[in-house]
C-alpha cells in the first residue's frame, strides 16, 4: 500500500496547510485585533504546532484512528467517535469552500458571474474525495514546490509597498481584542485534526514528529510574514481587503510596465488552494470509510463522495450572498467547536499508548 | 461479486472521468466566451470624473474606450465621454447601462478626477463606490481639478488620444522624480483618511489651451462629433491638501517642489537660484529629505533637506572652462539654500494652518506611543516647534 512519506508530510505541513489562511483570514484578524493581527495568528499556530507534534507521535503506532480507538474502547465507540469527527470535518469544510467560491467569483471574473459558475468545482472535488488519502502524498509532491514558488513571488512583489511601521504600537488594541482575534479565527486552524485522518497511512521514520513540527512552524512563519506584509500594504484599510493574497501584489511598480505578472503566482496558489479546500471533505469521507467500509472496497467512499459533494454544492448555492452570516455562525457563534476537535480531542488521543507496531504485510 | 465489478469499473474510470471533466470545463469556458471582454457589449471605463450637483447627487463623467480605427494608421484607442447623473455614484453607473446598453467595467479605470466643488466637501462619499468595488483596483490615481471634472475629461488632449491618457502621463515616475508633481492612489489616500492623520493630498490638475490649436481636428475623440475643438495640455504642478476628506489648502508649484524635496523623492529635478542677479538652474542629483518627530520631553519636529546639486544651465555667456568644469559659488549655493528653506517653511506652515498633517506627525506619534498620541493628538500639528536643517552641496 502507498504510504505518505516524511517528505510528503513535511510538504503538506509547510506549504499546503498555510495556503488556506491567506484568503479571508487576514481581514478577519484585522477586524478583531487591528494592527496586532500577528499575535492571535501566532497563538493559533503555536497551539496547532504542539498538537501536530503529538499526532505525529501517534503515527508511530502505524494504526489508523479507528484501530487506535477500537483497540481501547471497542468498535462501536470508535464508530461513534469517527462519525462525529467526520461531521466536524464536513462542518469545517463549509467555510473554506464558500471562501473558495466567493474568491473565484471576485478575482477570476470582472463582473459577478452566475451562481452555477463555481459548480464544476464539485465535480473535481467528488473525483478527488473518492481517491484514497494516501494518493494525496503524490499530489503534495507536485503542489508544494508550486505553492512555495508562488508564495515567494507574491511576497517579492508585495514587500516593496509595505510599511512595516504600521504594525506599531504592539498590543495597542488590547488583550480582549487580541483574544477575540485568536478565538474567532480558530475556524482556519484544524490541520492537526486533518492529520488524525492520515494515521495508519504515514510511513513513520525516526524524527518524523520533529520534522513535522519544524515544517509546520516554517509554514506558520511564512503566513505571519504575509500577514505583516498585508498590514504594511493596507494599514488602516486592511479590514476591507478580502482575498488578501490577490491584493498585495498590485502595487509593484513593474506591473505598470509589464502587466499583471502577479497573476502567474496568484493562479498557481489558487490551484493549490483548490486541493486544500477539498481536504477536510476527504478527511471526513476517509474516517467514515474506516468506520463502515474497508480498504479494498471503494464503493462506499465513491458514494459518500458524490453525496457529500452534492450537499456541499447545495449549501454553497443556498449560502450564496450570505457569507457574512456564515462567517458569524462558524467563526463567532460556533468557534468553540474548533478547539474541541482540533486541539482537545487530538491531545486526548495521546492516552493511547505510543508504540511502534510492525507491519504485518 | 458486485464489489469486484465495481472495483473493475473504478479502474477504468480515470480516463473516462478526465474526459467528462474536460467536456464540462470546456462547456463552462464557452459559456463565458473564454472570459473575453466583448467591446460591443461592454463599456471599458478608462477614467471617471465626479462633480457634485449641490445636494442632489453627482454627475459622473465616464471616459469609455472605443476602437479608433481598423488599420495600422488609424488604429488605437479613442474614447467617448458619457455623462450620467444620479443620487449616488452607483446610480450614475446604472444610468450608463440604462442609456447605452453597455455594461460598465471599472477593471481598467486608472484615474478618478474630482471637480473643485466635489473636493470642497468630504470626498469619501464619492470614493465609497470605488472602495467597495471588488472589480476595480484601488491602485488607480486620484486627482482634483480646476473647474469641473466633466470639463477636464471631455477636453481634447494635444498630446494623447484621450484626456485621461494625457493626465496619467503626468504621473510617470520620471515626472514625479523631477519634483514637478505628486501622485496619489486611491489606496494611499484612503489609508491617510482612515489613519491617525486623517489627512492626505492629491495632484491638482489644470488645463491650458495649446497654442495654435482650435483650427485642427485632432481626431482623437469622437466626443467632438467632427466639430473643431481647442486642444489642451494639462499640468499637475499644484497639490491639493485634504483634512478629514475635504480640500483645505493648495500648494503652488514651488511649494509642491519643496514638499517633494522634504519627501526625499527628487532625482534629476531642477532647482532655480540666482548668482550675480542672473538665474541659474541646478540639477538635484541626490535628495535626502525627511521629517522626524522627537517625543522625548515636549515633542519637537526636525525638517531635513540635504541636497547634492550640479550646475545645469546659466543664463549668461561663460568661458568654455566653466562649461567643462563648473564650480558652484558660495553665493549660488547660499541663494539656493535660502530659497529652499523659505519654501520648506511655507509648506510646513500651510500644513500647520490648514490642519492637513502632510508629514504624518500624528502617525509617527501614534506608532511611537499610543498614550502620548492620546495626549497630544489635538494640538500636535498646531503647536509643535519645528527646526529646519537645510544643506545644499555641490557634486564634486
Amino acid at each position: 500500500m502507498n504510504k505518505i512519506s516524511t517528505r510528503q508530510l513535511c510538504f503538506f505541513l509547510a506549504a499546503i496547510a498555510p495556503v488556506g489562511k491567506i484568503i479571508l483570514m487576514p481581514a478577519n484578524l484585522v477586524h478583531y485585533a487591528k494592527n496586532d493581527l500577528l499575535f492571535p495568528a501566532a497563538m493559533n499556530f503555536i497551539l496547532q504546532a504542539a498538537i501536530v507534534f503529538l499526532v505525529l507521535l501517534l503515527a508511530k503506532n502505524n494504526r489508523s484512528l479507528f484501530e487506535l480507538i477500537a483497540d481501547k474502547l471497542g468498535k462501536v465507540t470508535a464508530r461513534i467517535v469517527l462519525t462525529v469527527f467526520s461531521l466536524f470535518f464536513f462542518f469545517a469544510a463549509l467555510l473554506p469552500l464558500v471562501e473558495q467560491k466567493i474568491f473565484v467569483q471576485s478575482v477570476f471574473y470582472d463582473t459577478l458571474p452566475s451562481i452555477v459558475a463555481f459548480s464544476s468545482f464539485f465535480i473535481f472535488s467528488a473525483y478527488l474525495c473518492a481517491k484514497p488519502l494516501s494518493s494525496f502524498g503524490r499530489m503534495w509532491d507536485v503542489l508544494a514546490p508550486l505553492a512555495i514558488a508562488a508564495f515567494i513571488g507574491i511576497i517579492m512583489l508585495s514587500v516593496g509597498a509595505a510599511d512595516f511601521g504600521a504594525l506599531a504600537p504592539a498590543l495597542q488594541s488590547g488583550a480582549k481584542n487580541v483574544f477575540q482575534g485568536f478565538a474567532y479565527n480558530m475556524s482556519w486552524f484544524f490541520d492537526s485534526a486533518i492529520l488524525l485522518s492520515f494515521l495508519g497511512k504515514i510511513d513513520y521514520k525516526k524524527g518524523l514528529p520533529w520534522k513535522g513540527l519544524l515544517s509546520y512552524l516554517a509554514g506558520a512563519a511564512a503566513v505571519l510574514l504575509f500577514l505583516a506584509v498585508f498590514y504594511g500594504v493596507f494599514e488602516d484599510i486592511s479590514v476591507s481587503q478580502q482575498f488578501a493574497f490577490t491584493k498585495t501584489t498590485r502595487y509593484f511598480s513593474g506591473i505598470e510596465t509589464v502587466g499583471r505578472i502577479d497573476y502567474l503566482f496568484i493562479y498557481s496558489l489558487s490551484l493549490v488552494m483548490a486541493f486544500y479546500a477539498i481536504l477536510p471533505l476527504q478527511a471526513g469521507i476517509e474516517l467514515l470509510r474506516q468506520s463502515y467500509g474497508s480498504r479494498e472496497k471503494r464503493l462506499l467512499p465513491a458514494l459518500l463522495s458524490i453525496a457529500v459533494n452534492a450537499v456541499m454544492l447545495a449549501l454553497t448555492i443556498l449560502l450564496d450572498y450570505r457569507y457574512s452570516s456564515l462567517n458569524q455562525a462558524v467563526c463567532v457563534n460556533l468557534f468553540w467547536i474548533f478547539p474541541i476537535f482540533a486541539l482537545l480531542l487530538p491531545a486526548l488521543m495521546l492516552l493511547f499508548k505510543i508504540r511502534r507496531r510492525r507491519e504485518t504485510e | 461479486m458486485k464489489q469486484n465489478k465495481f472495483n473493475k469499473f473504478l479502474k477504468s474510470i480515470p480516463a473516462k472521468l478526465w474526459l467528462v471533466l474536460g467536456i464540462v470545463i470546456a462547456f463552462y469556458f464557452f459559456l463565458n466566451d473564454f472570459g473575453l471582454v466583448d467591446i460591443q457589449k461592454t463599456a471599458i471605463i478608462l477614467a471617471a470624473g465626479i462633480d457634485r450637483k449641490g445636494d442632489e447627487g453627482y454627475t459622473l463623467t465616464a471616459q469609455i474606450a472605443v476602437p479608433k480605427g481598423v488599420d495600422r494608421t488609424t488604429g488605437g484607442t479613442s474614447s467617448v465621454n458619457f455623462i450620467a447623473e444620479g443620487e449616488t455614484i452607483a446610480d450614475c453607473v446604472s444610468d450608463i447601462y440604462c442609456k447605452t446598453g453597455w455594461v460598465p467595467k471599472f477593471v481598467f479605470c486608472n484615474l478618478i478626477v474630482l471637480g473643485e466643488e466635489t473636493a470642497a466637501e468630504n470626498v469619501f462619499d464619492a470614493f465609497d463606490f470605488f472602495l467597495r468595488n471588488e472589480y476595480m483596483s484601488d491602485g488607480c490615481y486620484v486627482a482634483v481639478c480646476e473647474g469641473t471634472a466633466q470639463d477636464l475629461l471631455t477636453s481634447e488632449s494635444a498630446v494623447a488620444n484621450t484626456s485621461s491618457q494625457a493626465i496619467s502621463k503626468l504621473f510617470s515616475d520620471t515626472n514625479i522624480k523631477s519634483g514637478k508633481a505628486v501622485k496619489m492612489s486611491l489606496r494611499e489616500f484612503a489609508i491617510g483618511y482612515h489613519g491617525a492623520t486623517k489627512s492626505g493630498y492629491m495632484p491638482y490638475i489644470r488645463q491650458h489651451v495649446q497654442e495654435g490649436s482650435g483650427g485642427e481636428n485632432g481626431g482623437g475623440q469622437s466626443g467632438g462629433g467632427g466639430q473643431q475643438k481647442e486642444q489642451k495640455t494639462y499640468c499637475a504642478e499644484r497639490t491639493a491638501l485634504f483634512y478629514e476628506g475635504k480640500q483645505v489648502a493648495l500648494l503652488n508649484p514651488e511649494e509642491t517642489f519643496a514638499f517633494n524635496l522634504i519627501e526625499g523623492k527628487i532625482f534629476n529635478g531642477y532647482l532655480l537660484a540666482e548668482e550675480n542677479g542672473h538665474s541659474v538652474s541646478l540639477t538635484v542629483l541626490d535628495d535626502k529629505g525627511g521629517v522626524s518627530l522627537s517625543t522625548k520631553g515636549a515633542p519637537k519636529v526636525t525638517v531635513k533637506v540635504e541636497l547634492t546639486v550640479r550646475l545645469f544651465n546659466r543664463t549668461v555667456p561663460v568661458e568654455i572652462e566653466d562649461v567643462a568644469h563648473a564650480e558652484l559659488s558660495e553665493e549660488l549655493l547660499g541663494n539656493a539654500k535660502k530659497n529652499v528653506e523659505e519654501t520648506v517653511k511655507q509648506v510646513f506652515e500651510i500644513s500647520r494652518q490648514s490642519g492637513c498633517d502632510l508629514f504624518k506627525l500624528n502617525e509617527s506619534l501614534f506608532r511611537s506611543s499610543k498614550s502620548k498620541y492620546e495626549e497630544w493628538k489635538d494640538t500636535l500639528l498646531s503647536a509643535v516647534p519645528a527646526t529646519y536643517e537645510i544643506s545644499i552641496k555641490s557634486a564634486k
